[in-house]
């Protein structure tokens, strides 16, 4: 039973964290339909930016903030030099441009802080709550993952339904000619979208460092995976699905590896999506099958 | 340095160097099977008449890399301090070691480099199984010597199939037939848990250690590197009322499997085997950890493993005194590690197995000389080797220790066997001690 209850527990945090990634995906595709393959990367860089920090001795949340800022203008940044000159062209475009970007950060990081393994330590203890004499996979710290989690969730959702942002930013990434048109800027939109996702990122790669212990450049690699197939179980377009996907996700694959075996993880995650997409191609989450412009 | 003025070396090696502190590492190096009875020849691809090529492969960058990327920086110093004395029969030493960042694809590219580009006489210590698995069988068609696999695999022990390659440290399988009989004995009410990697190393250590403890083994957890969630096999672990767990890992997962077990506040005893199991690059890894989160500076306090060759925990020790002097004359940046001291002690059986092959060997005199002389070799090593014409295994034993704080105490003395039923037994041998000069004076076996 408390087998059951820890693997539970913890397919709930592993989910979290690929839910975390998966919102950054999902904000990028609704404000500008692309996937982008750097996210993970991007996120990389700027854990590796906020451990420096950290390392040298200034607290976590000063680290979380450096980050978060660093996201902001790295994926400004991005769209404007890299993503900008090849948007409008064939969809097909911009994504091999991220795939070349996610390689080239990659190197980046290297070349900046080395590839050796680094410890990154959680804000809160990560020791198990006790219940009589068991301890449960349950900590502050993954109560604080759950939390920023859906915090993101929440906060994004409210930004796409309730604000005019939000709106003007699903306008252009469904028909840029139809919103300029009705007077949206639509060129800052698109910046603001990346650097957004970007900053969601960022908090992402924080998070998932926490629960990895160990980081290197390439950290983020395993995660990437399942963060894809967490955003695509959701749909691509919905932040509650994200999250929904990626805590299905996280829960079957701790049954797999504590009942099955490690090894077969990634073959469960395959299976999922392609039972997913053969019964609801849109994903769990989908509202309407095509609307695209 | 010139030809001609090598060449004089070779020839009145002992003569030239007698007023330095090298002089007996001259004399042994470059005196070593009679230096003067005959001419340095180009005896084969990679050789040269005043040098020595040999290559080798290690994970520089990647997961794999702490650690085992200090490995070819010990060979390296050792290696600098052998030419610095004369060489081999007056040959210099040239070690190039490539990045393989510890994946299998990289590896076949970077040893076809070595062999086709940078035509090496050798292959020396090519680290990992996975990896070096994908170019053995190159290797052996092209008739490259492929010695001391740094890789606990019992794959390098196949003379028939593969001529060419030897192993080096003990295989998975002793170690767990010596770790399972130590438990069986010690902790004979244990239940045992296993976790492993999911690859030979995890199985060849398994299958050692049931011969010992089929009865008292509760649970079997794999994980597969990479991931880097072990709390579902921890937990399982710990669901199945595993006291003790013996662990075939690497260390960044004995760090991970610590800190996870105190997260779900799981104590049983821990036994790592060699390979996860060094205090500083998991303390190192760990020791962040100690600031904040987890209370309990030393984690790996009381942890039980095995050793086979000097640690660097025990300054005091004859051989880390000459490592340590390599190391500090050699002038790189750190400090002397247990993976450069690893390394240093294959360069030192490397240098052995270069003076048994003779004055002008050929890639298969080479061979010759590993099987037939090396099983007499003394070096580092706590047990023998196990070379010969049927066997290319490498040592034969090693001791079970326990991690007391940075170092750690022998629980046994060294205990030797062989793969299969084997029996084990106590090394009657003496402890060894490096000659006086730290260069090996082996004779050519022809």
């Amino acid at each position: 039973m408390q087998q059951f209850v820890n693997l539970t527990l913890g397919g709930v945090i592993t989910g979290a964290v690929y839910a975390a990634f998966a919102l950054a995906l999902v904000l990028i595709w609704r404000s500008t339909r692309i996937v982008n393959f750097a996210q993970g990367a991007m996120a990389a860089i700027t854990t590796f930016i906020a451990l420096s920090l950290i390392e040298s001795g200034q607290s976590y949340w000063v680290g979380l903030v450096v980050a978060l800022l660093a996201g902001l203008v790295i994926g400004a940044v991005v769209e404007r030099l890299v993503i900008r000159p090849v948007e409008g062209g064939p969809e097909l475009n911009a994504v091999i441009v991220t795939l070349g970007l996610f390689i080239a950060i990659q190197a980046l990081i290297s070349v900046l802080f080395g590839v050796n393994q680094r410890a990154f330590v959680a804000p809160f203890s990560t020791i198990g709550f006790r219940v009589g004499d068991n301890s449960l996979a349950l900590s502050p710290n993954t109560l604080f993952t759950l939390g920023a989690v859906l915090l993101v969730m929440v906060g994004l959702t409210a930004l796409f339904r309730f604000t005019r942002v939000g709106l003007a930013m699903r306008a252009s990434a469904f028909g840029q000619e139809v919103a300029r048109l009705l007077g949206v800027r639509v060129g800052r939109m698109l910046t603001l979208g990346w650097a957004l996702a970007a900053v969601v990122g960022s908090l992402a790669g924080m998070l998932i460092a926490a629960e990895v212990t160990f980081v290197t450049p390439t950290y983020m690699d395993a995660l990437i995976v399942f963060g894809f197939v967490a955003a695509v179980l959701g749909g691509l377009d919905s932040p509650v699905g994200a999250v929904v996907g990626g805590l299905l996700l996280g829960l079957l694959l701790s049954y797999v590896r504590g009942y099955v075996g490690d090894e077969l993880v990634g073959l469960a995650a395959l299976v999922v999506l392609v039972v997913v997409l053969l019964v609801r191609p849109g994903g769990l989450f989908s509202t309407t099958q095509t609307r695209r412009a | 340095m010139t030809r001609s003025s090598r060449r004089l070396v070779s020839f009145v090696a002992a003569a030239t160097v007698a007023s330095t502190l090298a002089a007996c590492g001259g004399g042994g190096g470059g005196g070593g099977g009679g230096g003067g009875d005959e001419e340095n020849e180009a005896s084969d691809v990679g050789i040269t008449e005043d040098t020595i090529r040999i290559g080798a492969h290690y994970p520089l960058t990647g997961v794999a890399a702490p650690g085992y990327s200090e490995i070819p920086t010990g060979v390296q110093a050792y290696f600098d301090y052998v030419n610095a004395n004369g060489g081999v029969n007056g040959r210099e030493i040239e070690w190039i070691y490539r990045d393989d960042a510890y994946n299998p694809t990289n590896t076949s590219q970077v040893v076809n480099q070595l062999v086709l580009e940078d035509e090496v006489f050798a292959i020396m210590g090519g680290l990992g199984t996975p990896t070096h698995n994908a170019v053995t069988d190159f290797l052996n068609s092209e008739g490259v010597p492929d010695l001391f696999v740094s890789s606990g695999s019992r794959l390098w022990d196949d003379p028939e199939e593969k001529p060419y390659t030897f192993g080096w440290q003990p295989d998975y399988e002793i170690e767990g037939k010596i770790i399972g009989q130590y438990v069986a004995e010690n902790f004979p009410d244990a239940k045992v848990g296993l976790f492993l990697q999911g690859d030979d190393f995890g199985e060849d250590g398994a299958a050692g250690a049931k011969q010992f403890l089929e009865d008292q083994i509760v649970a079997e957890e794999t994980y597969v590197p990479g991931n880097t969630d072990v709390r579902p096999q921890i937990s399982a672990l710990q669901a199945a009322g595993a006291d003790l767990v013996l662990g075939f890992n690497v260390p960044s997962y004995t760090a991970l499997s610590q800190l996870t077990a105190l997260q779900l506040g799981y104590q049983p005893q821990w036994f790592y085997s060699n390979v996860g199991s060094d205090p500083a690059l998991v303390g190192s890894l760990l020791a962040r950890f100690s600031e904040g989160a987890v209370s309990d500076a030393s984690l790996l306090d009381g942890v039980l493993t095995t050793e086979y060759i000097p640690t660097v925990d025990t300054p005091d020790d004859p051989w880390i005194q000459l490592y340590q002097r390599v190391w500090d004359e050699s002038g790189q940046e750190g400090e002397l590690t247990n993976y450069r001291a690893y390394g240093m002690s294959m360069a030192y059986t490397m240098i052995q197995a270069l003076q048994s092959a003779g004055q002008n060997p050929t890639r298969d005199d080479l061979v010759a000389a590993v099987e037939q002389a090396g099983a007499d070799w003394e070096g580092p090593g706590f047990a023998p080797f196990r070379y010969s014409e049927d066997k290319h295994a490498g040592y034969s034993g090693m001791l079970v220790s326990r991690i007391v704080g940075q170092g750690s105490e022998d629980l046994t003395p060294v205990l030797v066997t062989d793969n299969g039923d084997a029996e084990i037994e106590e090394y009657d041998g003496e402890a060894t001690t490096p000659p006086e000069s730290g260069i090996p004076d082996e004779e050519p076996v022809n």
